[in-house]
């Protein structure tokens, strides 16, 4: 199968997802009415389900899956490491740490913000962002050896879960609830609000990325001959992480700890797709939003009326491939 | 043309505090083959990597063409000279063509597919290494000689009229290291390209070089054509060796005997 052929593959199971995502919940919606209430036709029940429970958790699940698959991919190529991810680097636990900060700090005691919910993806960005500089310096000494890379964020991430375990403990009990169902990564209560946050998130990131394809496909390259075919590494390095970690704090602000879809998707579009990395991080994204929206759909269907956090469904997945991945590493370059 | 295409003068050269050369002055001229020889640690390499400015100088000029190296621009530096790392490293699972595709980054402009010329140029280069008929069979999947040859056709590839190799018979077996050299020969009398190249074994470097440059210890030792520079003396002082050299070796040039000092000890 050619190359665009195995994308619209995707793209088609992308399709069916959402629609699947859209139509299956409490009241079970055929897809041909799906389709209707969509395009403002059909029954009035119907278009206010679809339109204003339905619709926004599956978007939303489909851009957090989109980010964090990027993310992935992005960091896969800065590192030249099929084990870097999001979540192993610590990342997506320091966003958490930034978010807890954030409800902590500026919530009352009714439960409610008294700054702009806005202000949370900052706070994770920060988060985030703080996370993933302390990998970067720990592995700058060791010349980017890729096993203590993975040492490192896995150290790190654990510290950033010791500290929000902390934080849940002896912070007020309703700040607590409030912060587990977040962390846990949920789409459940999403809002058309959420959906806002995160496409306006990533949507500056997208021409960028199509700007950064070629140097990113040097990138394959190890430095030094990458360097030698005339690509500034650094620059490109530092512009990969950079959007990465923007990327995944702005996926997790919104959407919660949804782990391992940032190491999943971009390493099984690498098998489906090859290494170019235009069609191998489109292909990332699509299954970045299928894995999500996915799990989130299973979630409905098996444990309704217990809303299960996405988070949980993806890690199940994720963290067993991340073993399986340990297991073989090193005998993926030449 | 310039006397050089590439030098270096009174260049302080090392790693973060640590100086292999405090003062370095080197010219290459521009069309031939200099091998760069010498003892493990005595800064070839470091010099070959100060020429491509992967390594920046503490002191001293580097120039290439007579502009100053540090004032090129990345993509047009890699447009006039190319280098071949000790240890270049890919994915497996890239093809053949996908890797001498790489070669072509300078040439191609930011956003623009791959154009005629660029096809044109990985479909010469695969063919000048004779590689054309991998050209789709994943690098993971080469013996060490193909995959140094399709290292190489990424090279040319980049069409610079300069071209650096680190070592590029490393862990090759003798035959594979004769058919590398010739290549790397090829690249300087055929395509005109001006060829530094490191080397560990001198018998190779006498066969395939125009030029050598020995050096020791941070220092040029000597630097000359083969024939006024591959003499028993220096050949000793550079590596701390007794040997023999003798004039008629394979296509007319020099090649030489080493005698470890003890056992010509215990002979006499």
């Amino acid at each position: 199968m050619s190359i665009p052929l195995r994308l619209s593959a995707l793209a088609l199971a992308l399709a069916v997802l959402f629609l699947a995502g859209v139509g299956v919940g409490s009241s079970f919606i055929p897809p041909e009415r799906v389709i209707a209430a969509l395009f403002g036709a059909g029954e009035r029940t119907d278009g206010i389900i679809v339109w204003n429970l339905r619709l926004p958790r599956v978007l939303l699940a489909i851009l957090a899956g989109v980010a964090l698959a990027l993310a992935g991919a992005l960091l896969q190529r800065a590192t030249r490491n099929p084990l870097a991810s999001p979540s192993v680097l610590g990342v997506v636990d320091g966003a958490a740490v930034g978010v807890l900060v954030f409800l902590f700090a500026f919530s009352d005691s009714a439960n409610l913000l008294q700054v702009s919910v806005l202000w949370q993806p900052a706070f994770a960005a920060a988060g985030a962002g703080v996370f993933a500089l302390a990998v970067a310096g720990l592995v700058w000494r060791d010349r980017g050896d890729p096993m203590r890379l993975i040492l490192y964020g896995v150290a790190l991430a654990a510290l950033a879960n010791a500290a929000v375990v902390l934080m849940l403990i002896v912070g007020p009990v309703y700040r607590s609830s409030q912060a587990l169902i977040w962390l846990a990564g949920s789409v459940h209560q999403a809002e058309w609000r959420d959906v806002a946050i995160v496409s306006a998130a990533v949507a500056p990131a997208l021409p960028l990325l199509a700007l950064m394809a070629r140097p990113l496909d040097q990138m394959r390259l190890d430095p030094l001959s990458a360097f030698a075919t005339g690509l500034r590494v650094e620059l490109t390095r530092a512009a990969a992480l950079l959007l990465s970690v923007y990327l995944a704090a702005a996926a997790v602000s919104v959407a919660g700890g949804i782990g391992f879809v940032g190491l999943i998707a971009p390493h099984a579009a690498r098998l489906l797709l090859g290494t170019a990395a235009g069609a191998q991080m489109l292909g990332a994204a699509l299954l970045g939003g299928a894995i999500v929206s996915g799990a989130d759909l299973l979630v409905r269907a098996a444990f309704q009326p217990l809303e299960v956090p996405t988070g949980a469904v993806t890690a199940l997945i994720g963290a067993p491939y991340f073993l399986f991945l340990l297991t073989r590493v090193g005998r993926t370059h030449a | 043309m310039p006397d050089s295409a590439l030098s270096l003068s009174s260049a302080a050269i090392g790693y973060d505090r640590k100086l292999v050369f405090e003062d370095l002055s080197l010219d290459i001229p521009p069309g031939q083959v200099t091998a760069l020889c010498g003892p493990n640690g005595c800064g070839k390499s470091t010099a070959l990597k100060a020429m491509r400015r992967v390594l920046p100088l503490s002191r001293g000029e580097a120039s290439l063409l007579d502009r100053p190296l540090s004032e090129w621009p990345a993509r047009e530096l890699a447009r006039e000279l190319a280098m071949l790392s000790q240890t270049p490293e890919a994915p497996g699972e890239m093809s053949v063509e996908e890797l001498v595709a790489l070669g072509r980054y300078a040439h191609r402009p930011p956003l623009s597919g791959r154009r005629a010329t660029d096809r044109a140029a990985v479909t010469a280069a695969m063919s000048a290494v004779d590689v054309s008929d991998l050209a789709a069979r994943p690098i993971g999947a080469l013996s060490g000689g193909q995959l140094q040859r399709v290292w190489l056709a990424m090279v040319i590839a980049q069409e610079s009229p300069v071209v650096l190799l680190d070592e590029p018979t490393n862990h090759l077996d003798i035959a594979h290291a004769l058919e590398t050299l010739s290549l790397v020969r090829h690249l300087s009398r055929a395509m005109g390209k001006t060829v530094v190249v490191v080397l560990h074994d001198l018998n190779l470097a006498a066969r395939f070089a125009d030029r050598l440059v020995f050096f020791r210890a941070g220092q040029i030792v000597s630097q000359g054509a083969v024939g006024e520079v591959f003499r028993e003396e220096i050949i000793s002082e550079v590596f701390g060796i007794d040997c023999e050299v003798r004039a008629e070796g394979p296509e007319g040039r020099p090649f030489f005997l080493p005698h470890h000092r003890a056992v010509r000890q215990a002979a006499e």
